[in-house]
This record gives C-alpha cells, structure tokens and sequence, in this order.
C-alpha cells in the first residue's frame, strides 16, 4: 500500500513500438492466480495480466517507459489507455510512447485530509501537465519541490516509480 | 413536454452537519419529517420510491439502500423502487427518475429521498471515499479529489480572467448569510463575514477553508405527483417544467477548458428549453456552489453574464437578494452543507417553500415564478439542470 518507491530512470534509447493492445490469446492453463490472503482494494490498480486487459501498460512503465493507446484506424489517441476506441469501437489498438517531459497547465497541494493510502508525504502537490508536443494534458503528483515553489509553466518529467508490494505508477518531477 | 405534468406538493429536510445518528435513523428522521410537512400524504399512497445516496458502500458499509430505505420510512413501493447514484448530483437523480415514472404514467406519486453519513470517527474514510469518485485506478493513485481539481479552476480562472480572493469571499459570504437564516443548515449558527473569510486556513491552494462545503451528514425529502394527484396535497406546487444533462468527460485529463463548463451551458439550454422560457426570466436559482469558485464559473457558463465576469458579477451582488436573480437563498452549499444524496433533495425543498411563500422574509424572494436547480457532479463532468414553475393551476 505504501507508495514507496524507488525512481525508475526512463530506458535509454526507449523507443516507439506498435502492437496489439492486448494479445487476444487465452491465458495459459498455469496462469491461474494464486490464492492471496484478504486484502483491502486501494487506490492503486491491479496491475496484473490476470487483472487487466492493460497489464502492458505497467509491462512498459517497469522499462521506464509511459504510453496508451491509439486507434490506427483513426487516429484517436487515448488516455487512459483503452481496449475499445471510443470513436469507431475498434478493438484493435496499438501502443505509443508518451513524451517524457512536460509544463506545468495548473496546481493545487493536497495539504491534508490525504486518502487513506495516500498520506505518505502530505503536503503534496498536484497538477495538470501538457505533455511536450501537445498530445495530452495528464493529470499526477508533483515531486522535487514544495507547492510553495511552483509555477504555471514549470517544466516536469515523467518519473515511474516502484510500489513497495510489486506494482508500478508514475509521477512527475519537477526539472531544475 | 410530452407525458403528463408532475408537480413537488411537499417536502421536507433534517439538520445538516456532523450528526450523531446513522444512515438508516436520517432515513426514519426525514420520512416522519415528510409526513409532517405533507398531512394529506398516506404511506399507502406512494406507488414509487427513489433513493438519492452516493456511497453508502463506503459511508455506512451498506448496499441495496433502497428497501432499506422504504422499511425506515414505512413505505412499501409498488411501481418503482430504485437507488439513483451520480455522486453529488444523486439527489437530484432521484427527482428526475421520479418525474420520468410519473410523467411516462408509470408512477402516480412518488417520494424522492436522498440520504448521506460523512462524518465517522475517521475522516481519513470520508476522504477516502471521495477519492472514488475520481478515477480512481488513474487520477485516484496521485491523490485526486474535489479540493485540488477545484483549486486548479480557481487558479486557472484568476490566471485567465483576474478573479479575485474576494470574489470567491463574496460568493461565500452571501451563502453563509443566507444559511444565517435556515435553522437547518450545518452553519446556521456561524457568521463568516469577508474579513474572517479572506483569514481561514487554506485547504487546497488558492482555495481556503470558506471556500469549501462540508463533509456533512444529512437527508431530505420530497413528493412528486401527476398533475391529477396534485390538488389532494398542495395548494403551492411547485410544476417541473424542463431538465437537461450533459456529461463529457470523465478523466482530468479529458477536461479540456478548466474555466467554459459547456456542459453546463448545453444542459441549462435543454432545461430551459424545455420550460419555453430564458435565463432571463429565472427569479432564483439554487445552484451548486461545492465550492466558491464553482457559482462562479456556474454564473458564467448559465449565461448570466459573460465568461470572465463571474467574479464581478458576485462582487456587485447580482446574484443576492435585490440583483438580477437570486442565487442559493438557501444557504448553498457552502452554508448548509453538502451531504451528497441529499442536496439536490434539499434544494428542491427550498423551491417549493420559496413557491409557498414559507421562507424567513431575510431570504424570500419576492413572488417568484421561475426556479433553476443546478447540481454539478464530480470534477465538474456532469451538469444536471432542473426547471420549476410555481403558482400554475397545472
């Protein structure tokens, strides 16, 4: 539950890739989940190929790398990544690497009354970052500086991070 | 409008705030209270009953509220029974579900009653909850929730168009002082002038605590009935002219425009539309001000003045008593709480006291015809909008 966490450093060299969203194959007859003790859903997602139909999304963010979806048949582009284009219901979708970097659209601070899960760190910031090149404005957690010090403008960069229990999220970093 | 007409003959509310009593024990609070307002009103006679209630999963560790509900208040639907959820705007849901039943001949009279518990010896678990409204597997994780997402409209409307901490003030005080006069209200008893106001804590930067509503424990009800029904019970009905919605997005990162709520244009239009009337002929609205900056940006995109001059627009006092129409006499929000199955329920309340003439004289607007009822849900991505008329035959 806790989100520390060590920074993943994005891949060298990360490049583009196109693919399948999802592989359609039928999961492997040994794929079935092991048996878990009780545990409390939290704000994180279940990240896993038994969970979800996106588990490549987190494949690619433990390489250091964020991406979604686009439609090849369109052209949309998705956030978040889907298995379904909203547009021509296509479910053939392929994946696309997000810009690492962006600037600062609007902030506020979480300065108490965290959710549960989300406390460590508090005060903390939040904001809308447009993402180089104009592809997306995405919302997430801002490190590397107290909300005191932030600007509209600031430049950020994508910064993934390690989850204590295995799974993976990203966050921005503010750029000096 | 096709189908028949549907009116409010009555409703009813409980005190608003942190209350020392359960979801299942407002939901007996409120029926006693509503058979009190609306003496005609026989258990037997309600076919239908819509609950308002936005997460009692979380709240009270309770679904399938409904039945539950109807056994509190002893009622035993025979048409409908049904929860309506849309987050914040879920009261309001219940009304609209009721009008339609009413309206397509389903229902013949029907309760809508919206219930919420917030207040737990943890607030951690209200914040928690409210963080579910979010998306929660991809905004929820950052720590997503109403102050922030609010905050940035804020920010970005000062960035855009030089709104003012004082604008926001003069937002809050006018709903504060209006709750000074609605003994149900969470801050009846509290006076928030502007110099207090400009001096709280602030929750969310730029936002201050003033600039919220509360965490608020609450219910509200009210009856609806085809227009045949409606003589038995009222000689005030409050007719329900026009609805709209509009929903665009649901991720932040769809928003668009933080300041040009367009759903809400689009969803007041059809509302109005529907009612065959203007903005102009609106005498008073309760709209939903969950945060100072929201009535704000909610004049503007309600077409009461032009976008950017929401903030003046609250400074000249043209949403108070004695300007261009009055906005939330109530108490908002902001001045009554935001228990959220229950607002939109509560608001319709003040429409048909307001109709009746039953409000303290601080805060009755003087013979009014016309009422907007506006509920925001979310971060701002559904706009619900409801059109009243009030001293028609039908």
């Amino acid at each position: 539950m806790s989100a520390e966490v060590k920074p993943r450093r994005a891949a060298p060299g990360a490049g583009r890739e196109a693919g399948p969203a999802t592989s359609g194959a039928p999961p492997a007859a040994d794929a079935k989940p092991k048996e878990k003790p009780p545990f409390l859903l939290d704000f994180f997602p279940l990240e896993g190929p038994d969970q979800t139909r996106l588990a490549r999304f987190y494949d690619r963010l433990r390489e250091g790398r964020l991406s979604t979806t686009r439609c090849p048949h369109d052209g949309e582009r998705h956030w978040p990544p889907r298995t379904a284009c909203p547009k021509c219901h296509s479910e053939e979708l392929e994946w696309f690497d997000l810009p690492e970097s962006g600037t600062i659209y609007a902030f506020s601070a979480v300065l108490g009354g965290a959710p549960l899960g989300l406390e460590d760190g508090v005060p903390f910031a939040v904001g809308l970052v447009d993402l180089d090149g104009d592809v997306l404005r995405l919302f997430g957690r801002i490190e590397g500086r107290p909300w005191t010090a932030l600007h509209i403008g600031d430049r950020v960069r994508v910064e993934p991070f390690d989850l204590a229990d295995g799974r993976v999220f990203y966050r921005f970093r503010t750029v000096d | 409008m096709t189908g028949r007409s549907v009116a409010l003959v009555g409703g009813a509310t409980t005190m608003f705030g942190v209350r020392a009593t359960t979801w299942s024990e407002m939901a007996q609070e409120v029926g006693a209270a509503l058979f009190r307002a609306v003496p005609e009103l026989r258990t037997e006679d309600v076919d239908s009953l819509f609950v308002g209630a936005a997460e009692p999963e979380r709240f009270a560790f309770q679904s399938h509220v409904a039945p539950l509900a109807a056994e509190q208040m002893g009622l035993r639907p025979h048409r409908v029974i049904q929860r309506t959820e849309l987050a914040c705007a879920s009261g309001q849901s219940a009304i609209r579900s009721a009008y339609a039943a009413i309206a397509s001949g389903i229902s013949d009279i029907a309760v809508a009653v919206g219930v919420e518990k917030m207040n737990l010896p943890s607030m951690a678990e209200a914040n928690t909850s409210m963080g579910c409204v979010m998306d929660r597997p991809w905004d929820g994780p950052h720590g997503a929730t109403a102050p922030p997402f609010f905050a940035m409209v804020a920010q970005r409307h000062m960035l855009e168009y030089g709104t003012t901490p004082e604008a926001m003030a003069a937002v809050s005080e006018k709903n504060h002082r209006f709750a000074n006069s609605n003994p149900h209200a969470q801050f009846y008893a509290k006076k928030f002038p502007k110099e207090k106001l400009l001096g709280l804590p602030v929750v969310a930067p730029p936002l201050r605590l003033g600039d919220c509503s509360s965490m608020t424990d609450g219910a509200a009800a009210v009856v609806l009935a085809a227009e045949e029904f409606v003589p038995r019970y009222s000689t005030t009905p409050a007719w329900i002219r026009g609805t709209g919605q509009y929903s665009d997005f649901h991720n932040l990162a769809n928003a668009g425009s933080l300041t040009d709520w367009a759903g809400l244009t689009r969803a007041s239009r059809e509302a109005l539309g529907r009612a065959k009337i203007g903005i102009g002929d609106v005498d008073f609205a309760e709209i939903h001000d969950c945060f100072s900056i929201s009535e704000i940006v909610e004049y503007e995109a309600l077409g009461l003045c032009e976008r950017g001059e929401g903030g003046a627009f609250a400074q000249d006092g043209r949403g108070d008593l004695g300007g261009d129409l009055v906005v939330n006499p109530r108490g908002g929000l902001l001045g009554c709480g935001h228990p959220l199955g229950a607002t939109g329920i509560a608001q319709a309340v003040e429409v048909y006291q307001q109709f009746a003439g039953g409000v303290p004289a601080v805060r009755q607007v003087p013979d009014p015809e016309w009422a907007l009822v506006h509920n925001l849900s979310g971060s701002a991505n559904v706009h619900s909008v409801m059109v009243y008329q009030g001293g028609r035959e039908s």
